[in-house]
């Protein structure tokens, strides 16, 4: 008779275990399986009107950095990367920039204004950011000597972020051997996601591009 | 005449009315356009947008959705099968991109929990059927005593708990068991013994009082029990499962409410004129359309016509968000014009009475007699502004430019109010 009883709270407590489970996760986290593949070709033309090709850059640490002139976070960011550059360009790190949606004019004022001299390129059709599985903007890939993306940082970088990565890159002159527990995704809090879909984050006045 | 200029409702109804759009030839799609098409959204359908929250990117209207969907169709051409297509976007963005959850591993859960709970509910139902159409319980009252009915074995259950008992007290004066369990069982034998004897001493008046079985007696025929519980059940999956499961009706919004600036705005209630019914939009159009967009996100005259379109159904964000990106493909073009004209009106709407009238002076800019800017101006400047001179101009210049139509009366009334206005403020 006892065991009838027994019944519904045994048959409970799987179910609030696993929503308990639930709470410890963080549901922003979307694992991405990027991370420990070789990072995509593309070959684009810079704001300049160069073309880059990824694949020149074999050999060398490169920081990938998806942005836009409409994104506010990746403002935010954007002096963390210039310090980064002038810190590790000697040592072998290359910044590229990919700008995301938005016109050649609109991205390379915005370069003007808030400096950085590395390379951005036009990704037309979003093609590029399609290959790296991007979410928005700003996404940050860490790329390593032998073209491998170890690591992918899904909103603005953080100076802790580029800390841990680039020196250890920059140090791994050989084969990156990067266990799989390091192969992660972060994404920093209070992560802002502008779209440029609507009116409103593009000030209230339609804009000639 | 204000109180009717205040109701939004009747302003869409005047743009809808006011511009007939110049229709571009629209092209008629060869069957295996069509076809294409159709397995594209089908894949497009069961792939997650990047950006949005639980929307297909058949369904999203964002930038990256589209570049997706671009994505989708060329590797359809190319050859590829759909589930190629999955499976390239599922190696650059994780099994998350699919709306679907393939039905393996963890996975499988998802897939057989709504069949185990729909067993589960047909196991309910069934079991508060029958208990329905059990015989009724013979008598309530008697908590405690055993349902046993033969005076014999009530007898015989009396013997063995007396002796039972007996045992009990021997045991514990040789301290064969402590006196916790001594009390225990003491007292769970003896609550026993007395359910017996009050069965044993109830016994022969029952039985005369209920000469007749009372097993026999149901409190509802079964038959109709049953084909209730079955049309109940039947009715609650019917209806649960056709709604969550059926595809969307054609017209019919992603969230089955129209969010995007359909509901009734302030004051629309009392507009006896605007009779607070939307336009009535062709829908076959609007499809078409939408299909042209998708197909090209840079078809201008599309992206203006279902600007119009999307405006004359209230649904602003929208409208607002075709007619960005017209403007932005041809910021200086006449052909922009109209989607200004429409930019302006938005932007009005939402407060934004400057920034609308610079949107409409630009539509103006772009091509001077535009007879859908100019009512617009004049409604701007007469309802937001207050600015009867320059309403009046711009009605004048509307109703020499503007072929005659249903508008021509009520801007040639809306005319006169402004100038009587003006003329009262002097």
């Amino acid at each position: 008779m006892t065991w009838k009883r027994a019944l519904i709270p045994l048959a409970a407590m799987p179910v609030i275990a696993l929503l308990g489970f639930g709470l410890t996760r963080d549901a922003r986290l979307v694992p991405s399986p990027l991370p420990g593949k070789s990072a995509p070709a593309f070959a684009l033309s810079t704001l300049a009107g160069d073309s880059l090709r990824l694949s020149d850059l074999r050999g060398q640490v490169v920081l990938l950095n998806f942005w836009a002139s409409w994104c506010l976070a990746c403002i935010g960011e954007h002096p963390l990367l210039v310090a980064a550059d002038r810190r590790w360009r000697d040592q072998g790190l290359r910044m590229v920039g990919v700008v995301y949606q938005d016109t050649r004019g609109n991205a390379a004022q915005w370069v003007r204004e808030r400096g950085g001299d590395w390379p951005n390129v036009l990704d037309e059709g979003s093609r590029t950011a399609i290959e790296y599985g991007l979410f928005g903007v700003p996404e940050t890939f860490f790329i390593d000597r032998r073209g491998r993306i170890v690591y992918k940082q899904i909103g603005p970088v953080s100076e802790q972020v580029l800390d841990t990565w680039i020196p250890r890159l920059l140090a791994d002159s050989g084969p990156a051997v990067v266990s799989p527990a390091e192969l992660q995704v972060g994404r920093s809090p209070g992560y802002l996601r502008t779209s440029p879909d609507f009116p409103a984050t593009q000030g209230t006045t339609p804009r000639k591009p | 005449m204000r109180l009717l200029l205040a109701t939004p409702l009747v302003v869409f109804w005047l743009a809808q009315q006011a511009t007939a759009p110049a229709s571009p030839p629209s092209r008629p799609d060869s069957a295996r356009d069509s076809l294409l098409e159709a397995r594209v959204g089908e894949v497009a359908a069961s792939l997650r947008c990047p950006v949005c929250q639980n929307l297909s990117i058949q369904d999203s209207p964002s930038e990256l959705a589209q570049d997706m969907k671009r994505i989708v169709r060329e590797q359809l051409v190319r050859g590829a099968t759909p589930d190629q297509v999955r499976q390239y976007f599922v190696a650059r963005y994780g099994e998350w991109v699919l709306l679907e959850p393939p039905a393996r591993g963890v996975n499988l859960t998802v897939w057989a929990l709504p069949a185990l709970v729909l067993v589960g509910g047909a196991v309910l139902v069934w079991a508060a059927v029958r208990r329905w159409v059990q015989p009724a319980p013979a008598a309530a009252g008697a908590p405690a005593p055993p349902p046993v009915a033969d005076p014999g074995e009530l007898l015989a259950r009396r013997a063995r708990l007396v002796s039972a008992l007996e045992e009990l007290e021997a045991d514990f004066a040789d301290t064969k068991v402590t006196a916790g369990d001594y009390d225990l069982l003491r007292q769970r034998d003896e609550a026993e013994l007395r359910a017996v004897k009050a069965a044993l001493k109830e016994r022969p008046k029952r039985a005369a009082a209920r000469p007749a079985p009372a097993a026999v007696r149901r409190s509802i025929n079964p038959v109709v029990a049953w084909s209730l519980g079955v049309v109940a059940f039947g009715a609650v999956v019917a209806l649960t499962l056709t709604r969550s499961v059926a595809p969307r009706a054609a017209g019919g919004t992603i969230t089955g409410i129209d969010l995007s600036g359909g509901a009734a705005p302030d004051g629309g209630a009392d507009g006896a004129e605007g009779g607070g019914a939307i336009a009535p939009v062709d829908t076959a159009r609007l499809h078409v359309l939408e299909a042209r967009v998708a197909r090209d996100s840079n078809d201008h005259a599309a992206l203006v016509e279902l600007g119009h379109l999307y405006l004359s159904q209230q649904r602003l964000n929208r409208s607002a968000q075709v007619n960005m990106r017209a403007v932005r493909l041809k910021p200086d073009a006449r052909e922009s014009a109209e989607a200004f004209a429409h930019l302006g009106m938005i932007l009005w709407n939402a407060g934004e009475t400057d920034a609308g009238l610079q949107s409409l002076d630009k539509a103006l800019e772009l091509h001077p007699d535009f007879p859908e800017a100019l009512l617009f101006k004049g409604i701007v400047l007469f309802a937001g502004k207050r600015d009867m001179a320059g309403a009046t101009q711009a009605w004048e210049r509307y109703l020499q430019v503007a072929p005659a139509d249903a508008n021509t009366a009520r801007v040639r009334a809306m005319l006169e109010g402004a100038r009587r206005a003006a003329g009262s403020s002097r």
